[in-house]
């Protein structure tokens, strides 16, 4: 079920062919010994060029000045785009901002998905029905769903509103939702809940299902009502999945872009708002990179995301382990 | 009573009634997409907001695809053209290749494989801008081949068809076709292939979804051109000067219903292929 | 065992790489011709230019050309064109750049086609001098014919003016705001009177104002003065906003949009381009709006040029195109159909353009108020970095009308981003 599975062990021997008829010998060589590396070549092929040749470009240009504008001038910057990211305010707000929006997603996101994959772990009508459709939100695309919500959350005539307006709040003065940090910041998160519970929640139910009953009925837990049998017994057995989620929404998260692009009033104008209170790092190096046109900046940018990655996705698991009080 | 596991359990109304409640919120977004996709601007505006779908479907849906600059029409063929051909070669070699790591025997494989690994977790984000400078120097920035291009493999692909390989295909099966004289290219076509299929259901699925839904790397090379994907030409339909709520929510209606059509059909396989732990 | 299956996964695979190659070359951007001598001319602008009509009327009268208009978002059509000429393809036949931009295209002048060579030379006389030079690089280069002039007026709505007690004539109106002040005094009372706001946005005050004064951000030696212009017009939107006369809504975006249909305010700063903008967005409203004159003295705001990118396949086309537009005729049939003020004087006097009353706005004579304002413009210099500036300080005034920035801080903060704007 976890990713990185074990590199399993070899499968069958020296492969045993009908023993080949002469002149043909060196056919068969071929076959078993050239052709595997055949079958894998389009892959290594076309990922050293369209994955892995960028990622290794991307750190020279990060090293060099290199402004779409200016084309003679592909001179070495030396470390200076890195220096510039330190004293730059907009980087440190846009990281503010990614980590805010990733907190704000993240948690909700996955103790909800979690409270539905154990609604779902229990005998049911029409299960798959039920599976398929919390897949909505998963095959709509972004765009299309950050548009309605970019409606939903409008401060004239805005349904989010509306709704705060029947029980009585903001009705005299309503929300911008857009105007500050707090408030653009929740209606993004929102949109990253809404869009990945339900996958979420397929995750954690497929673990579920994998728990052996006997665990259950032999638990010495009196009288567990299904909400402690819940966090006592189901969570500390799907742990491995949980820091898989974990993992993935840092991944994810950490790279939004498409939600506070298309939620600015101007979705053009990538600015995360009049101010910049909701644009993300990803944002801010589509910014700097295609309208600044800078894009050894952008490149620089790209680097400091992936470390930050890295570092929160390193933490995030070992958090989650020490949390499940593991082995 | 004694302790129950919950898959043993039956659900009870509180169940049903906390599920369904889940599912009216999932669905909410996209029922109220339909609904101002077939208002009239006074609708969308009123107060309270309307929550009823009207009859003005076809009329917006004609209004969006009549829109010479949004080149809305194109842009929904050209997300056919990119998500199938991304789709039909990640099938195809990511099963090859998975074939080669399952089931053949060749010096440094278990190191490829680890390579392979590895590059799950390198977020594709790092090499835009570079991937954008190659681009460049192809000449193809601006055109679908920048799109489809990086999309051809996935790592997950390989990932995916491996293991599904090597646990749907007994060693015994491919020895014996050994024997009666195949040579590995036909065992492939003969006996892998039609053995996988489920498989190649759910990694085409999932594949054709995360392309079709594909907008960062879309928007940066496609983006001001006559050749946009369906999402980029949605960014366009809410960013012109004159936007028209009722308008740009037809367009995201209409590019998301194929994928809704792809659920109802294909809804089985893409759980399946998530619950044996699809990447995002 | 799945022959079928094998055939269509051979078939897809062909048909994939088939597809592939096709869109290798026919997807490519840019100009395809077709092998019947067929041209296509793509245009990039940004609002309602008025070419619908002219689109059509062109390609039936040269069958072997096919115009694409393609109407975007206004900063991003000129960031676009930027990155376009600096990539050496994928920019359109022609563009229109907005008087805020000019000036930095025209400092790129090798980029495009210089219009002289075309035989450009014998327009100089028709226009207006200050247009006909402010699309000129330094060393003589004409880049762009002038569509445009943005005399300016004050739009406002005759009913809505009538339930708060005010004068609803225009006459009557042009003399309750002889200055901005005045103006302001005015909205005071219509919020006071009908608890609705007056203007739409902050930002729509600025700009008109800055218009007004004889030196903008920059002044001609690319020195950037906010405490000139810019403090003044500053100013007055602040002043707007603390009263609470502003709607507050960011203008050109789909709430200011839904503003009009609304009624969420009573009076639009409006240049003659902005007349389009009004009809197009709320018809309904026919009748319901007037022009009066706009306190504080004429200036411009806005208009634009034709240009065509060197880069083009069809310069030629293009120029042919470019050329039909800026005939009398069409100008003037531009000029009726979404209000856009020629910015050749001979037209000014024609009665085409002089008797002309625009039935939308209360039969307001258009030709007159606004051709008054342009032919006594003296222009002002904008610098090659005014399009960002602009975007700049125009998002302090979004934050503060947001409420995240205090009035008194924003002056501050606003001369802060104007500085990054004009470095960057």
């Amino acid at each position: 079920m976890s990713l990185i599975d074990e590199v399993r062990p070899a499968p069958p021997g020296e492969p045993k062919h009908a023993p080949p008829p002469r002149g043909r010998y060196w056919w068969y060589r071929f076959d078993t010994k050239t052709v595997p590396y055949l079958l894998i070549a389009p892959f290594f092929l076309l990922f050293a060029v369209f994955g892995l040749f960028p990622i290794i470009f991307n750190a020279v240009v990060s090293l060099r000045n290199w402004r779409i504008d200016e084309p003679d001038d592909r001179s070495w910057a030396g470390f200076e785009n890195f220096s510039r990211l330190m004293t730059d305010e907009d980087f440190w707000n846009a990281l503010g901002n990614t980590f805010g929006i990733f907190v704000l997603s993240t948690i909700p996101q996955l103790l909800i998905a979690l409270m539905v994959a154990n609604l779902l772990n229990r005998k049911l009508r029409a299960t798959t029905w039920w599976r398929v459709g919390i897949l909505l939100p998963y095959v709509t695309p972004v765009a299309a769903s950050t548009l309605v919500f970019a409606m939903f959350f409008a401060r004239d005539y805005g349904l989010a509103n509306w709704f705060l307006s029947l029980v009585g709040f903001g009705e005299e003065e309503p929300i911008d939702w857009r105007a500050t940090k707090w408030s653009s910041w929740i209606a993004i998160a929102t949109m990253v809940n809404w869009k990945w519970i339900g996958y979420n929640a397929l995750l954690y139910l497929s673990a579920m299902q994998s728990i052996p009953k006997d665990v259950y009925e032999a638990a010495a837990v009196d009288g567990a009502g299904p909400w402690k049998q819940l966090w006592r017994i189901t969570v500390p057995m799907i742990q491995p999945v949980i820091l898989f989620t974990v993992v993935l929404s840092t991944i994810g998260g950490l790279q939004l872009f498409n939600e506070p692009m298309l939620f600015d009033q101007n979705p053009a104008s990538a600015s995360g708002g009049s101010d910049g209170q909701f644009q993300t790092i990803a944002q801010l190096i589509y910014k700097v990179g295609w309208k600044d046109l800078n894009l050894g900046y952008a490149a620089a940018m790209s680097w400091a995301l992936f470390l930050i990655i890295l570092i929160v996705a390193g933490v995030n698991a070992l958090a989650t382990r020490r949390l499940g009080g593991d082995k | 009573m004694v302790n129950r596991a919950p898959q043993e359990t039956r659900g009870n109304w509180k169940t049903y009634t906390a599920l369904a409640a889940f599912m009216v919120i999932s669905a909410f977004p996209v029922y109220w997409m339909f609904v101002i996709a077939t208002s009239t601007d006074e609708k969308v505006m009123g107060f309270p907001p309307t929550v009823i779908p009207g009859d003005q479907l076809l009329v917006n849906l004609g209004e969006v695809f009549g829109m010479q600059d949004v080149y809305f029409t194109a842009s929904l063929i050209n997300s056919v053209i990119v998500a199938g051909v991304v789709t039909a070669s990640t099938l195809f070699f990511c099963s090859l290749a998975g074939f080669a790591f399952a089931k053949l025997r060749f010096k440094y494989r278990n190191a490829l494989m680890v390579v392979v690994i590895l590059t799950l977790t390198v977020p594709n984000q790092l090499g835009v801008v570079a991937l954008y400078i190659l681009m460049a120097r192809l000449d193809w920035n601006g055109s679908l081949l920048a799109v489809i291009a990086p999309g051809l493999v996935t790592a997950f692909g390989v990932f995916y068809m491996r293991q599904f390989i090597g646990h749907a295909i007994p060693d015994e099966l491919i020895e014996a076709a050994r024997i009666d004289g195949a040579l590995t290219l036909r065992i492939y076509w003969t006996v892998v292939v039609p053995a996988i299929r489920p498989a190649l259901a759910v990694l085409g699925l999932l594949t054709f979804v995360a392309t079709w839904n594909d907008f960062q790397w879309p928007l940066i090379t496609l983006g001001g051109t006559d050749f946009p994907t369906s999402m980029v030409a949605l960014s366009d339909l809410a960013s012109g000067n004159y936007v028209i709520y009722r308008r740009v929510l037809a367009g995201a209606f209409a590019a998301t219903v194929p994928l809704v059509i792809l659920l109802l059909i294909g809804g089985r396989q893409i759980v399946r292929g998530i619950m044996e732990g699809a990447l995002k | 065992m799945g022959r079928s299956v094998r055939r269509a996964a051979a078939a897809g695979l062909v048909a994939a790489l088939a597809l592939t190659g096709c869109s290798g070359q026919s997807l490519e951007g840019g100009n395809d011709e077709a092998s019947d001598g067929q041209i296509t001319l793509k245009i990039n602008f940004w609002g309602d230019m008025g070419l619908d009509k002219l689109k059509t009327q062109y390609e039936a009268e040269h069958t072997n050309v096919k115009i694409v208009l393609n109407s975007g978002e206004y900063n991003a059509q000129h960031e676009d064109l930027q990155k376009k000429l600096v990539a050496g393809s994928g920019a359109p036949d022609i563009s229109a750049v907005d008087e805020g931009f000019i000036v930095q295209f025209r400092s790129q002048a090798d980029q495009f086609v210089n219009l002289l060579d075309k035989g450009a030379s014998s327009y100089e006389s028709k226009y207006l001098p200050w247009k006909w030079q402010a699309s000129q690089s330094a060393d003589g280069k004409q880049i762009g014919l002038g569509t445009d002039v943005g005399g300016l007026a004050m739009c406002y709505r005759t009913d809505l003016f009538k339930a708060a007690g005010l004068p609803t004539e225009r006459d009557e109106v042009s003399k309750l705001w002889p200055t901005w002040d005045a103006f302001l005094e005015t909205g005071k009372k219509y919020t006071a009177a009908t608890k609705k706001k007056f203007v739409d946005s902050g930002t729509n005050l600025f700009n008109p104002v800055l218009a007004q004064q004889p030196v903008g951000f920059y002044d001609p030696q690319e020195a950037l003065q906010m405490e000139g212009g810019p403090k003044v017009a500053f100013d007055v939107s602040m002043k707007a906003i603390e009263a609470g006369i502003s709607a507050n809504l960011a203008s050109f975006q789909p709430n200011w949009d839904q503003g009009f249909k609304k009624d969420q305010f009573a009076a639009l700063a409006c240049p003659a381009w902005m007349l389009g903008h009004i009809q197009d967005t709320a018809p309904d409203q026919k009748g319901k709006w007037d022009i009066a004159s706009i306190p504080g003295g004429g200036g411009n705001w806005g208009g634009s040029w034709w240009t065509i990118p060197k880069q083009g396949k069809n310069v030629d086309e293009a120029y042919k195109f470019v050329e039909w537009l800026v005939q009398p005729a069409q100008q003037i049939e531009v000029f009726k159909t979404v209000g856009n003020l020629p910015s050749q004087p001979e037209l000014y006097n024609d009665p085409a353009v002089l008797d002309y009353k625009k039935e939308f706005f209360t039969n307001a004579p258009t030709g007159q108020i606004f051709a008054a304002t342009a032919e006594n413009l003296k222009p002002q210099y904008l610098g090659k970095k005014n399009g960002p500036t602009r975007v700049a300080v125009e998002n302090v005034i979004t934050r503060v009308q947001e409420g995240g920035l205090k009035p008194e801080a924003a002056w501050a903060e606003a001369v802060k981003e104007a500085e990054k704007a004009s470095k960057a």
